[in-house]
């Protein structure tokens, strides 16, 4: 197999010569400590650069950003693609996202697919997304997301992480969460989510592929998943076939079966597929393996996962444009000015919203005259 | 006689009022209003009191067809003469170290005046490990006494004639190995097992709900639940087969509905496992007997109890339509509640094991209610009261309407193993964390009449590296000495057994096993092997901590310290709470959990049964500003600075480490010398806490930049 190391993914930041992301020398020492650390695996220093990169204090942002410069430099050298017998650029990670209804049982689904993961040899990192409160701004993590053997395991590295609100952040974070995982030499990534719902197609947007894990239970489980969900799916399982559930697991896989064939698929080279599997027993958890390593080399070969993988970038550097553009837009001194005003006629109705969005924007970049 | 004696009900009503309306006269809360209503209150049961009952409450009521005890429904007790002819049995718990200690203090408590045993198990023994196993290095002879073979069964009960003094167990996870070496012990002493009296309580249902001492997963621990009844049923006639316990149930935060209602439920559930043994109602139910908690709310604890019977008589009545009504109904009633036999915590319970003097305050408590107080000399005093009649029959239709939801899930294994039951009594015991913290539901000395300073309490102290290092001495010695084939057949005979490929009763097997001298931890492995072992994994409530707080000023001053350290920091402070050894008594580590969260929090929720490497591992792996450890069960000397030096070793010292549940104060400075930023005893706010913590990581935690190492 072609091994390249892993391509890290910093649009427009991959050279750090490009533009000086740090103020002074000493700064400067720290990042290149802390990314030497991260690059020879160091737990704890991969721990305290996914916080940096989830923080959101405006220093540390920058302090990420120049962390995630020196790993994609150090990771990102030129092969020599000769050597390589794809006609496509190959990578050695694989991103899968998990996501399924509460109760489904993904931390029992994930520790028993990842310890046999790290059985083969794999460095696994797992990435669990949890809600936070949106009343108290607290979150609750690790209760649902439980893997007692991976978490213990040399090779692995299970990391919670709070949604804090928006979900717009966890994308943010979370794909520079991978960049750090990849650059420490985890070769597996596992995105995992709660609940079905919006997060799906933020985690759909950062992962090679997407894994929806259902319980067998009929008709009925299959309309509580919205469409849309499914739609994003390379792969789905149903998960507790076993003891008194195997006859309704099975029944459940034809369904979804059926159901995904009213479903246009989300690429050519993919038809995506049903299986049934027992997380409890362990039963077809080893096809369900065979699956992604078939899946990552059809991918590979017609050059799609790589596709994906740009196209994802691609959303990455808007998404980030975005959120930048609009943290510049709310510190813009002429934005401020009239912000408050604007924003209570607007909430009176004494002037429609859409005049008053194009008079900030026009207000937006000018020098400020005072 | 004057004309106001005789006046109709209606008429003393409207007087009463009148009168009760002027002295409510100025004060503000009452003035106005119907004294009735004003001031009536609602009970955490959801049950409205009233501040009088009158005969109109009762009317209706079946005390008023069946005032006597001893018929059913039981309400005012299970015998025709309750105590005016036969008090309870006094019955202290108590085990600790190893069988030597813990026997020489069963034979000071007897000759004191308590007439039954009922021994504490170490930890390590409950969740089936023996004295060696690294898993429960913190464990060995802290909460209960060590046992690992039939031989330190012999030494706890020397020269105690078990065919005369009763024997309470409280076992759950391994109920078989030490059942059976209870029997063996017996057996070698020169009593056979048909005259052995006492209750094993293998009530493993609300170890799933609350406490947490399970080994295997539900469905293996009900079949042996089910063979112990069925073993001894055949051949220990006197004995027990099981106490359904609401007391764990109540101590974890339950109120007296819900108590009332998992407990008769969970009771419900034994029957039908003891019935697909094989066995009749007829049989099994004068077997089983009930433990109930007694809190301080004394008017709904009496009603509980009383409710209780009828409850229980009712619907084994309703659904199991015994043969021989009378006999089943009225021995399950005598062994039920806490009438028939009495055990009184001791007042260092909240901090450590009982010494000599606090034994003997709890003993001499219930000794002067028996023999001073007059109290037993008169049958159920409260029948009639119109208060009590009332709030028994409320309580019994609230505890009935839990019951029926439950039912209608499938019965007590279905619910426990959707986890339901569990989240209804966390989020109770969320809402009663609130109300204490609050000062609404007050405790005198701990949120109300608070000492400045609190004196010293003498604390029972156990070394337990000596009592481990001294058992797993004796336990090499007895595999040294026994016939090891021997052994290794017994074993062998459990796990196929267990596998269904060898007919045979586990109970019985375990004896034999017993008998050969295999270890409670060898017993258990060879089950384990066929069953697997239990982990849990549950979710928490949260929201109902900070919603519940009637004071929303303070709540808000907390939130707002997160959201300050949001802004200085990047992210809001991280904390994981950890449990570690065997210690399964998870509440506190829940409400600290759900309330940190509701106060701006992250919070990591460990798992239960870690070590302290794996503690360390977890906080690393999340980064967490600090952890905070509860400890139930007196591991924790031993198992901190082991957490502490983890810590350090994985390059994580700057962790902040703060410490919360039962320490006694003797322990704290060699806590704080260990590493420890802040300890927090019972009775501590958890607004307190949070804020503590929060200034001690400012103060280690953040002296140090991210990057700078």
């Amino acid at each position: 197999m072609c091994l390249r190391p892993a391509g890290l993914l910093l649009p427009g930041l991959a050279n750090p010569l490009r533009r000086p992301y740090t103020t002074n020398s000493e700064e400067e020492e720290r990042v290149s400590a802390l990314a030497g650390r991260v690059m020879r695996g160091e737990r704890r220093a991969v721990a305290q650069a996914v916080t940096l990169v989830e923080s959101s204090r405006h220093r540390d942002r920058r302090t990420a950003e120049a962390l995630l410069a020196r790993l994609a430099a150090a990771t990102a050298a030129p092969t020599s693609s000769s050597s390589c017998l794809s006609r496509h650029p190959t990578t050695s990670t694989f991103r899968v996202g998990i996501s399924g209804p509460p109760g489904v049982g993904k931390s029992t689904f994930i520790e028993a697919l990842g310890m046999r993961l790290v059985e083969r040899e794999h460095q696994l990192a797992v990435l669990a997304v949890d809600p936070s409160s949106a009343r108290t701004g607290g979150s609750i993590l690790g209760d649902k997301t439980r893997m007692l053997r991976l978490s213990n395991h040399p090779d692995a590295f299970v990391r919670p992480s709070p949604t804090r609100g928006t979900l717009g952040g966890v994308t943010r974070y979370m794909s520079e969460t991978i960049a750090i995982c990849e650059g420490a030499g985890y070769d597996t990534i596992i995105v995992e989510t709660v609940g079905v719902g919006q997060s799906e197609t933020a985690v759909e947007a950062m992962v090679d592929m997407f894994l929806l894990l259902v319980s067998p239970g009929g008709g009925d489980e299959l309309q509580g998943i919205k469409k849309g969900v499914m739609e994003l799916a390379d792969l789905i399982v149903v998960n507790k076939a076993d003891g008194d559930l195997a006859d309704a697991a099975r029944k459940t896989q034809f369904e979804y079966q059926s159901a995904l064939k009213l479903i246009h698929p989300k690429s050519f080279d993919w038809m995506p597929r049903v299986m049934a599997c027992s997380a409890a027993t362990g039963k077809g958890v080893d096809d369900v393996i065979a699956t992604f390593e078939e899946y990552r080399k059809t991918m590979m070969e017609t050059g799609e996962l790589w596709r994906r993988r740009e196209e994802q970038k691609r959303q990455w550097l808007w998404r980030l444009i975005a959120d930048e553009l609009v943290d510049r837009f709310k510190q813009d001194p002429n934005v401020q000015q009239q912000l408050g005003s604007l924003e209570r006629e607007v909430a009176r109705g004494t002037l429609p919203v859409g005049i008053a969005a194009e008079r900030l924007l026009d207000l937006f970049g000018h020098p400020h005259q005072s | 006689m004057s004309s106001r004696v005789l006046a109709s009900t209606a008429e003393n009503e409207a007087e009463w009022k009148k009168r009760a309306t002027k002295e409510l006269k100025g004060s503000p809360k009452h003035e106005g209003k119907d004294p009735l209503e004003s001031l009536s209150f609602e009970t955490p049961e959801g049950i409205r009191m009233k501040p009088l009952y009158t005969p109109t409450d009762v009317a209706g009521l079946d005390l008023t067809t069946n005032p006597y005890p001893g018929l059913f429904p039981y309400t005012r007790g299970p015998y025709a003469t309750m105590y005016t002819n036969r008090a309870w049995t006094v019955r202290q718990y108590a085990g600790f170290s190893t069988a030597e200690e813990s026997n020489k203090f069963y034979k000071q408590n007897l000759a004191a005046g308590q007439t039954g045993l009922s021994v504490a198990f170490d930890l390590a023994t409950h969740r089936g490990y023996d004295s060696n196993h690294p898993r429960v290095k913190g464990d060995v002879g802290m909460a209960g006494v060590a046992i690992d073979t039939v031989e330190d069964m012999k030494v706890l009960f020397k020269d105690i004639p078990l065919d005369k003094v009763s024997v309470s167990m409280t076992m759950n996870g391994a109920v078989l190995p030490v059942l059976a070496m209870y029997i063996v012990a017996a057996e070698e002493q020169g009593v056979k097992q048909a005259l052995l009296s006492g209750t094993i309580q293998n009530d493993i249902l609300k170890e799933f709900m609350v406490r947490n001492t399970f080994i295997y997963p539900p469905k293996p621990s009900m079949r042996v639940v089910g063979e112990i009844m069925a073993y001894t049923s055949k051949n220990m006639p006197k004995y027990n087969s099981i106490s359904i316990s609401g007391y764990h149930i109540q101590e974890a935060g339950a109120d007296a509905s819900l108590e009332l209602a998992y407990t008769i439920a969970d009771g419900l559930e034994y029957v039908r496992t003891g019935m697909a043994q094989g066995l009749s109602v007829d049989n099994l139910a004068p077997r089983f007997s009930f433990f109930f908690g007694i809190g301080m709310n004394f008017y709904m604890e009496i009603a509980k109890l009383r409710a209780a019977r009828k409850v229980w008589s009712q619907l084994i009545k309703e659904k199991f339509s015994p043969k021989d009504e009378r006999t089943t109904v009225e021995a399950m009633a005598a062994v039920l509640g806490g009438t028939q036999s009495l055990h009184t915590n001791a007042y260092d319970e909240a901090v450590g094991l009982p010494t000599v003097t606090s034994a003997r305050v709890a003993r001499n408590t219930q000794l002067i209610l028996r023999d001073e107080s007059g109290i037993p000399k008169v049958i159920d005093p409260w029948g009639g009261s119109y208060m009590m009649e009332k709030l028994t029959d409320d309580l019994a239709n609230t505890a009935l309407d839990i019951i029926n939801e439950v039912e209608s899930m499938g019965g007590m294994s279905s619910a426990v193993e959707k986890g339901f039951p569990k989240l209804r009594i966390e989020q109770v015991a969320a809402k009663r964390q609130a109300a204490i913290d609050s000062g609404e539901q007050v405790i005198v000395g701990v949120n109300k009449f608070r000492l400045a300073k609190e004196e010293k309490m003498d604390v029972r102290q156990i070394d337990n590296t000596i009592v481990r290092e001294a058992q797993i001495k004796q336990l090499e010695q007895i595999f040294a000495g026994r016939d090891k084939a021997k052994a290794e057949q017994c074993l062998a005979n459990l796990t196929k057994a267990a596998a269904g490929e060898l007919s045979g009763n586990l109970l019985e097997l375990a004896v034999e096993a017993a008998r050969a001298r295999c270890s409670v931890g060898e017993i258990s492995d060879a089950l384990e092997k066929v069953f697997g072992r239990f982990q849990l994994n549950d979710s928490l409530v949260s929201g109902v901590y900070a919603a519940s707080h009637p004071q929303q000023d303070l709540i808000h001053r907390i939130q707002g310290l997160s959201e300050q350290f949001l802004k200085d920091e990047g992210r809001r402070p991280r904390i994981l709470v950890a449990k570690m050894g065997q210690d399964g008594h998870d509440r506190g580590a829940k409400v600290i959990a759900t309330g940190f969260a509701d106060l701006g929090w992250d919070v990591d929720v460990g798992p239960l049964f870690q070590t302290p490497a794996e503690v360390a591992r977890q906080a690393i792996d999340a980064d967490v500003h600090a952890v905070g450890i509860s400890s139930q069960a007196a591991g924790h000397k031993t198992l901190v600075p082991d957490l502490v030096a983890e810590l350090k070793k994985q390059g994580a010292e700057d962790v902040v480490v703060v410490v919360g549940g039962v320490i006694p104060p003797d322990d704290y400075d060699f806590l704080y010398k260990s590493g420890v930023s802040c300890i927090f005893g019972p009775g501590t706010r958890i607004p307190d806490a949070a804020e503590q913590v929060i200034s001690s990581i400012k103060k280690k935690h953040l002296k140090s930049a991210v990057t700078a190492q």
